[in-house]
């Protein structure tokens, strides 16, 4: 369900117990109101009563006649307001019992017009005074139960509403809740996958799943008529999570294409730098094997044979430096596949030490090692690492004169979260202009001895092990190249 | 009669040797370089009547050598030798300087003939 949707329902449901609850309580009310103008009608129909005992006992006492016409005055009114309410009354204390005191009431009128127009006999007198005791007592009796009833009614009502507000209480918490979860769950949804771009993951997310297999087959089938074959099939999205998963989808689709497209034409315009570097690089040694070829033929007679061999033995060293030109091309244009296996990188370093001992003691410059002792193992194809360590310690080497010194640390990166590898000479170092280049394939500073593809070969190695390669260099103090390598979280 | 002397500057050694031994069979007088800037040194102490020089090297290249033999030594002629792919840029641009531009791998021969020619007009 859209969130939306579930939004909306949640405040429906939420409105409707409000509102039941409003209904509840004034029904309620209305309930007590009636009662209350029962009670109030009672509490009259008492009063009447009382006033007609008093004249009545006035009558009796002082015999006046004026009390007689009070009281029948007194009937009268209260006839006619019973009669003005008898539906209230007769709701609230039913039928029989305000049949009943109609009845009652008409005896005392009865009685007192038979004072009135007869004599006052004791019997009459007798008669009067119980039937008045008889009304009043009738009517108190109503006034309790009607008082009694209201008390029912609010103690009821008290409990009715409570209960209630606990049962709409809950449920509005337990469906509000429910219905929410699922609102956090998509909401959850749509940040899990936000993280995952953030984190470049580019792959499509594949959480939609079809509710059924013909609402599969519609979509699929209603998608493609839409589309052209080579946009992705996407679902009719369900909800807005599923919109934004499609719309994600699409993006990392075109993101996917584009990445390849780049891809596609920095390779060419690689392969274009290459071969126009390749055709210069290997046009020396060719011109070189040339000359020598057209001398040789041209003054045959005049060399000696120790020049003739010396020829062809140049020759045959020129052809060597050209395989080896070919050999860098067909390294960098196909990196090998890093074979990433957990190591020490200490371990790598020093075995490429072993490897490269006599160039340093041919050339007489210092090893100092500052490798820190413990450090966590990274994910390294050691081959291709001590190629990238060969490159770097050469470079420093050729940079260097006899005596100076060369220097190899290792120690845990900044975040605690990589491994820096330094290697630092004391050459001449590299001009500010130069350095945006050094890693550019066939960038040279070495003349005839450098193809140019050392760095940028290195530079593809640590790039595939998702490393950094950088440097550091002032004119006159030498240089430093810093690989910056992730730890192995196993 | 002097020989003529003719300077070959190229960062390949070969280049020089074997320019010299083939060209010293004529009968010239070579010397060879591998530093523009040793070459034009060396053209301020003695005039040269052919300057032979590949385009790109370290340091001082090639172009800067066609211009300053261009402004300072007028009569002394420049063949250029490179392996730079686009030889007709290069002929459009030093037109005016070369007497010659040949791509390599040289065909001595012609680079002879070249010389040969410049010497004539010289």
């Amino acid at each position: 369900m859209r969130i939306e949707y579930r939004i909306f329902a949640t405040s429906a449901f939420n409105v409707t117990l409000i509102i039941l609850v409003g209904i509840f309580a004034l029904h309620t009310l209305n309930v007590m109101l009636t009662k209350q103008r029962v009670v109030e009608i009672a509490d009259d129909l008492n009063t009447s009563f009382l006033e007609m005992r008093i004249s009545e006992k006035n009558y009796l006492l002082y015999n006046k006649k004026s009390a007689l016409f009070d009281i029948k005055n007194k009937i009268d009114t209260t006839m006619k307001s019973i009669g003005s309410v008898s539906s209230d009354i007769s709701r609230a204390i039913g039928e029989d019992n305000l049949t009943l005191l109609k009845t009652h009431l008409a005896k005392y009128s009865d009685i007192v017009e038979h004072i009135r127009s007869h004599e006052r006999t004791e019997e009459l007198q007798t008669a009067l005074r119980t039937e008045g005791k008889n009304l009043k007592d009738f009517s108190e009796t109503i006034a309790l139960m009607e008082r009694k009833q209201v008390n029912n009614i609010i103690t009821n009502s008290k409990r009715a509403l409570f209960l209630s507000f606990c049962v709409i209480l809950y449920s509005a918490v337990i469906v509000s809740h429910f219905l929410s979860r699922k609102i956090v769950m998509q909401l959850r949804q749509i940040e899990r996958c936000a993280i995952a771009i953030s984190k470049g993951n580019f792959r499509k997310i594949e959480d939609v799943q079809a509710k059924n297999e013909t609402e599969s087959i519609f979509n699929c089938i209603y998608w493609i008529k839409r589309f052209w074959e080579h946009i992705d099939y996407i679902r009719q999205p369900k909800d807005e999570v599923e919109s934004v998963i499609n719309a994600i989808n699409c993006m990392s689709g075109e993101l996917s294409n584009r990445e390849e497209a780049l891809l596609q034409s920095k390779k060419l315009a690689s392969m274009g730098i290459l071969t126009a570097g390749v055709a210069h690089e290997l046009t020396n040694p060719l011109n070189n094997i040339s000359m020598i070829a057209q001398t040789y033929e041209e003054a045959y007679d005049k060399l000696s044979i120790d020049d003739r061999v010396k020829f062809m033995r140049t020759i045959g060293e020129e052809t060597e430096r050209i395989r080896r030109i070919v050999r860098n091309l067909l390294d960098f244009s196909k990196p090998k596949e890093a074979n990433l296996k957990e190591a020490d990188i200490n371990t790598v370093i020093k075995k490429t030490l072993t490897l490269v001992q006599n160039m340093l003691d041919i050339s007489n410059i210092k090893t100092k090692l500052n490798l820190e002792e413990v450090l966590p193992k990274l994910l390294v194809d050691d081959y291709q690492m001590q190629q990238v360590f060969l490159n770097l310690i050469t470079n420093a080497v050729q940079a260097m004169s006899p005596g100076e010194e060369l220097s190899i640390s290792s120690r845990l990166g900044r975040n605690r979260d990589s491994v820096e590898i330094a290697i630092m000479d004391s050459g001449g170092g590299i001009c500010p202009e130069i350095i945006p280049h050094i890693f550019d394939p066939f960038f040279s500073t070495k003349g005839e001895g450098g193809t140019g593809l050392g760095l940028s070969v290195s530079y593809g190695i640590i790039e595939k092990h998702n490393g950094a390669i950088r440097v550091k260099s002032k004119p006159g103090s030498g240089t430093t190249f810093t690989i910056e390598l992730p730890v192995y979280n196993g | 009669m002097d020989s003529y002397r003719i300077m070959v500057i190229d960062d390949e050694k070969i280049v020089g040797n074997m320019a010299k031994l083939s060209l010293e069979l004529d009968g010239y007088m070579v010397e060879t370089f591998l530093n523009a800037g040793l070459a034009l040194d060396r053209l301020k102490e003695q005039k040269f009547d052919v300057v032979v020089t590949d385009l790109v090297m370290t340091g001082i290249d090639g172009v800067e050598v066609v211009r300053t033999v261009d402004k300072l030594y007028p009569e002394t002629k420049v063949i250029i030798i490179t392996a730079f792919a686009n030889i007709d840029t290069v002929l459009s641009t030093l037109e005016a300087e070369i007497h010659d531009c040949f791509p390599k791998p040289v065909k001595m021969r012609e680079l002879k003939e070249s010389i040969h020619r410049a010497l004539k007009k010289g």
